[in-house]
């Protein structure tokens, strides 16, 4: 309700100018009642008054014009209020303290229907207004022509009105669990047209499809319920119309005998009670649109922070350009991040973390130790259990919101880019400024060079169209360009060749405060502090060469990966240590090759 | 954003100008998915019918009243009519709900039908379709442009149809009970609105077309900003695409206003029209009775009532129109990667040897990506590609396990030319994992099969024990896992499709050095008696492979047997190590 009012507050301009603009499509029948029962009674005596007939086509004509003219005028505000809850679930999910959904599919299966369904009952507002104006007036009339009809063509609908009543909680029951089945279909399409790679790979689309029609069935079946109860209150509202004039001829059959009743009368009648119908109709289409617009702001706002409005007007219109998004503050820069106790639901135990202006970091561990974990939950990716950061000695209370550009940026394991030209893909709304020297600094400026539509090179869906290497050194480019005071990395060198990697990190070293995960020795190498984790917990802490000495942990991560190879004087000397080690290669000191200057 | 043009210039496969011809006969086909089968539309068509009948009866009780009580008829007389009424009534709103309801379901179960069958052309289709398309996009072509289409079936049965019969029986009972002239006049006039608003409905096409390309363009955006919601947060860029979400909003609402401009002045040309069809019933009616006048007035009452819907039906009818339109490009495209017939199976067991002759590649109509690219592999033989970051490595692979065909150029397996091989056992026979392995929001034991039943959990356990993930739940929901156990994922499905050819593009690079020789010995265990091609950044991770190739821009600069490449000093590959070392 809450919501409901909002929508129409925040454009009420709009909407009650809309909703005057409707309201002659609603009464406008009223004069067409009245003048049919002249008409009538004419006929009754014998003559065709063609000028009545010519009025009653005269008013339909005033009516059409005014639907016309408020339908169009009311397109904006729908589409308005629409973008409004959409804009605002998705700066909860992307900026605020939302969480994204389970998956992409069946989010925008809430963004795209729930947020319609709201608007939609909101919407309903306008006709329910017309049908309560147009049958209190129509009451008026007939009551003054047969008060005893009148009072007992309520009845049925009061009737209606306590049906739906009854009916309510069912439909509600059953529209929750067909939109529910409804996301699990698109969920799954997004699923299989996310992951088609791998399905295509593996020769799976049959089993694919198989799922499909699986989650097609259940849905059917709940939606044909839905509906069906849906139609069934539909079905009683329609049918106090035709019980209405049943009624009619039962009771005004004494009176019509007697002559108090004329033909004129009965057309009045018949033709308002089909008119009236619209009331419990209306009132009918929003009881049942209630509890469904209810279900959807329940689950739009479940994609939501705690304290965040969903209905939060921000000034943003369709007919202009939408402001552009504030520079983010940066008026405190990094001297020290300081992390006591980190502790997550699953993976990480009592983590304390210092990062000082200009140095460089990196968190190391075997896979599933808490590495991604820790950064996450640093910069409020992933929920804290308990634990508290400090940002030049003030506490942090939101990390999600505070640990942002300017002062950080992140650059993720499996980075996304989207649908867009590159240049999109790196600014995402910032100013050019720094594109260059990102570029540079992140090694893809000898690729870029490459592409003859330079940086207006369209991405395609997802990236894909970049090789996995390119993708992550635009990513770690999107971040550079955002200047900030700390660039916190997970696992860029995993798709890097040997001589884009060292690139890479001799321009990125310096240029910025570094936090960085990876198990790669040459980085390792550069590192000013190395975190050992293991199982959640900081085993190690130090300079490399000290943790090779005290932290037990590091030396097993090592020995697999010798800081040093042999020096080889030629090329013949290194085929001899490639070769000597077909059969037991993963005790080898040779398994991997590093940098080591 | 045009899906109907597969871009593939120089195939030798392509059918020429099918496309144009196949037109109208798709038109048909690709509603065939949507009929019920005889019985269930005899069921429907009754039901349609028996609504349509009922109300028919209602006006003649009316008339029969009026008339009755001019002639002065008893009460009693008078009240048995009424209730006659009331009866009719209720039973036809009886017969509409079941109507609604079998309506509901044949739609629905067709609709469904045509929803699987999109799905499966579209998952048939090559990557190259796939790159171009967002799953955001696809999920509104497959379920977006069907709901379209399923909305209106169903108001297509109920309205149109029902509509249509209720207009031929008013006509037809209004000629044989009032005045054969007044049914003449009333056909003539009803066909002149239906005339006009058919006229009416083609000019709201285009704009509908618009309308909906702008709504698959805004789920597309919604989807891949929900998707990649954590990049956008982490960089402070969630202002901005909500931003660019508004800009799209407003494009969507220009393109609506201007359909439903048209939609709204067909609705109120309507509703005049019948206002003047009624008056002019009534002037011609003044030398008939009372009750017949009555009768006439509601029985154009009844008729408006379905012609109203109609109209107000007409925005899905565009919509479902457009989307028809959509749907039927989408099973327009064909695959640039066609099923061959006859088809020959790739060799069912054992490793299989593989040959690339002069093999020419590029997307689409981009830069050629390949240039006479040659390698020969014999059974059980590997080769590790080697090269840097975009020199086409990845390209190689994927035209190895045939998500592309090459331009030019023959890719051989088991000695079979793999457009000439059946896809099912290229998919069987010929395994891939990728840099980025895609992760399901399902259960582990759907990640590890893609949804495949798989008799017994003995050999999906085992091929997660090959991978060290002993300890995974097979019925567990996969949360989030990490990149390094997404890999182990990736070389577990391997493991358990058995393939004779194996493609591991980088397939460990995500992997920490313990993890990673976990994976060592799997991979080791995985190329035995199999052939193998890795690529890898880390040309350590190459001691075990047979021939390297160097790739440097679509082109092999050099090739050999390892020991060979290793011996010459000047070669690339012992200089790139040498490199590594400085």
């Amino acid at each position: 309700m809450k919501v409901a009012a909002a929508l129409a507050r925040f454009e009420l301009r709009r909407y009650l100018v809309g909703g005057l603009l409707w309201l002659p499509a609603s009464v406008l029948p009223l004069a067409g009642g009245l003048i049919l029962q002249q008409l009538f009674d004419h006929l009754v005596a014998g003559r065709v008054p063609l000028l009545l007939c010519a009025a009653f086509a005269g008013i339909e004509l005033v009516r059409g014009v005014t639907i016309v003219i408020a339908w169009t005028y009311g397109d904006y505000w729908w589409s308005a209020a629409a973008a409004l809850l959409r804009a605002n679930v998705l700066r909860s999910v992307l900026a605020g303290r939302g969480r994204a959904p389970r998956s992409p599919g069946e989010g925008l299966s809430r963004l795209r229907d729930d947020t319609g369904d709201v608007v939609q009952f909101v919407d309903e507002s306008v006709p329910l207004a017309g049908a309560v104006l147009f049958s209190t007036a129509a009451l008026t009339i007939m009551a003054s022509i047969d008060p005893a009809v009148t009072l007992v063509l309520v009845l049925p609908v009061i009737a209606v009105g306590v049906l739906s009543r009854l009916l309510n909680r069912t439909i509600r029951r059953l529209h929750r669990h067909s939109r529910a089945l409804g996301a699990a279909v698109t969920g799954h399409l997004g699923e299989i047209f996310g992951g088609v790679l791998a399905i295509k790979t593996a020769g799976a689309e049959e089993a694919a499809l198989e799922r499909l029609r699986r989650h097609n069935r259940l849905r059917r079946e709940a939606a044909v319920k839905d509906r069906l109860a849906t139609d069934l209150l539909d079905a009683a509202t329609g049918a106090t119309a035709e019980i209405s004039i049943g009624l009619v001829l039962l009771l005004a059959a004494p009176a019509m005998r007697r002559g108090d009743f004329t033909v004129g009368d009965l057309a009045l009648f018949t033709t308002y009670v089909g008119w009236l119908t619209a009331l419990p109709r209306t009132i009918g289409v929003i009881m049942s649109r209630m509890p469904q617009a209810g279900v959807s702001v329940e689950r739009l706002t479940q994609l939501m922070g705690p304290e965040e409005d969903l209905s939060r007007d921000t000034g943003a219109r369709l007919h202009r350009d939408h402001p552009a998004a504030p520079r983010p503050a940066h008026d405190d820069p990094l001297r020290v991040l300081r992390a006591r106790g980190l502790t997550t639901g699953h993976g990480l135990h009592g983590v304390d973390l210092e990062v000082r202006r200009g140095s460089f970091t990196v968190i190391t561990g075997a896979v599933g130790s808490g590495k991604t974990t820790l950064v996450r939950a640093l910069l409020g990716l992933e929920p804290l259990t308990s634990g508290t950061i400090h940002w030049n000695g003030g506490p942090v209370t939101d990390p999600g919101r505070f640990l942002v550009p300017g002062r950080t940026a992140y650059v993720g394991q499996v980075p996304r880019l989207f649908s867009a030209s590159l240049r999109e893909n790196l600014l995402l709304g910032r100013p050019a400024d720094h594109l260059e020297r990102a570029l540079e600094l992140a090694a893809f400026d000898r690729d870029l060079a490459g592409m003859p539509d330079g940086l207006d090179t369209v991405v395609g869906p997802r990236g894909v169209r970049l090789s996995g290497g390119q993708a992550q050194r635009v990513a770690a480019a999107r971040a550079l360009v955002r200047t900030p005071d700390l660039l916190v990395v997970d696992d860029l060198s995993s798709a890097l060749d040997v001589e884009t990697e060292r690139q890479l990190w001799e321009r990125i070293t310096g240029a910025c405060t570094l936090l960085v995960v990876s198990h790669r020795p040459a980085v390792l190498a550069r590192a000013d502090q190395v975190i050992v984790l293991d199982r959640g917990r900081v085993t190690g802490r130090g300079r490399l060469e000290e943790l090779l000495e005290t932290c037990p942990e590091m030396r097993r991560l090592w020995s697999l990966t010798p800081l040093e190879e042999p020096r080889p004087s030629a090329g013949a000397r290194a085929a001899a240590i490639q070769a000597d080690a077909p059969g037991d290669h993963g005790d080898h000191p040779s398994s991997r090759l590093t940098v080591t200057d | 954003m045009s899906a109907s043009s597969p871009s593939r210039p120089s195939s030798r496969r392509a059918a020429p100008g099918r496309h144009a011809l196949g037109f109208h006969r798709f038109r048909f086909r690709r509603l065939r998915s949507l009929w019920p089968g005889p019985g269930p539309a005899v069921l429907l068509a009754l039901a349609i019918a028996v609504t349509t009948a009922l109300p028919l009866a209602a006006p003649q009780l009316t008339r029969r009243f009026v008339d009755d009580a001019a002639a002065g008829a008893g009460t009693d007389r008078l009240t048995l009519i009424a209730l006659g009424y009331l009866g009719l009534a209720v039973a036809g709103q009886a017969a509409r709900i079941l109507t609604a309801w079998l309506a509901a379901r044949l739609a629905w179960t067709g609709t469904d039908r045509l929803r699987e069958r999109l799905a499966g052309h579209a998952l048939g289709l090559d990557m190259a379709f796939h790159g171009r398309h967002t799953p955001g996009e696809m999920i509104e072509r497959v379920d977006g442009d069907v709901a379209a289409v399923a909305g209106f079936v169903v108001a297509f049965l109920l309205d149109v149809v029902a509509g249509v019969l209720l207009l031929c029986g008013v006509i037809a009972v209004v000629t044989a009970t009032v005045d054969p002239g007044v049914g003449a006049v009333l056909l003539a006039y009803c066909a002149l609105i239906g005339l006009g608003m058919v006229r009416a409905q083609r000019l709201a096409v285009p704009s509908a077309t618009r309308a909906r390309e702008m709504n698959a363009a805004l789920s597309g955006y919604l989807e891949e900003r929900l998707a990649g919601a954590e990049d956008l947060r982490a960089n402070g860029a969630g202002e901005h695409a909500v931003r660019r979400f508004h800009q799209l909003s407003a494009a969507l609402w220009r393109a609506e206003r201007h359909g439903d401009a048209v939609g709204s002045s067909v609705l109120a040309a309507t509703g005049v029209a019948f206002a003047a069809g009624t008056a002019l019933m009534l002037a011609l009616s003044g030398t008939l009775s009372a009750g017949t006048a009555v009768l006439l007035l509601q029985y154009t009452l009844m008729i408006r009532t379905p012609f109203e819907r109609l109209v107000n039906q007409l925005r899905h009818y565009q919509t479902a129109l457009a989307g028809l339109g959509r749907i039927g490009d989408l099973l327009a495209v064909r695959n640039t990667v066609p099923e061959p017939s006859p088809a020959a199976e790739l060799p069912g067991a054992g490793p299989l040897s593989l040959e690339l002759d002069a093999v020419d590649f590029a997307y689409g109509d981009d830069e050629p990506v390949l240039a006479g690219v040659t390698i020969r592999l014999a059974p059980g033989e590997t080769l590790g590609l080697v090269g840097r970051t975009g020199s086409g490595k990845s390209t190689i692979a994927r035209l190895v396990a045939r998500l592309y065909d090459p331009t030019a150029g023959t890719v051989r397996v088991g000695g079979l030319d793999l457009r000439e091989a059946d896809t099912a056992s290229v998919r069987r026979r010929i395994g891939m994992v990728t840099q980025d392995v895609q992760v399901f929001t399902a259960t582990v034991r759907d990640n590890l099969t893609l949804f495949r039943p798989y008799p017994g959990d003995d050999r999906l356990l085992e091929a997660l024990a090959e991978v060290g993930l002993d300890d995974w739940d097979l019925d567990a929901e996969l949360g989030t896992v990490s990149a390094g156990e997404a890999q182990l994922l990736a070389l577990a499905r391997a493991f358990l499709a058995d393939p004779g050819l194996v493609v591991l593009d980088e397939a460990s690079s995500r992997l920490d050095p313990a993890t990673e020789r976990r994976v060592d010995l799997g991979i080791t265990r995985l190329l035995t008696g199999r052939t193998g091609v890795l690529i890898a950044h880390r040309l350590a991770s190459l001691s075990r492979v047979d021939q390297i190739a160097v790739v440097s821009d679509g082109k092999i600069i050099e090739y050999g047997r390892r020991e060979d490449l290793l011996a010459d000093p000047a070669g690339h590959f012992a200089r790139m190590l040498a490199g590594v070392r400085r």
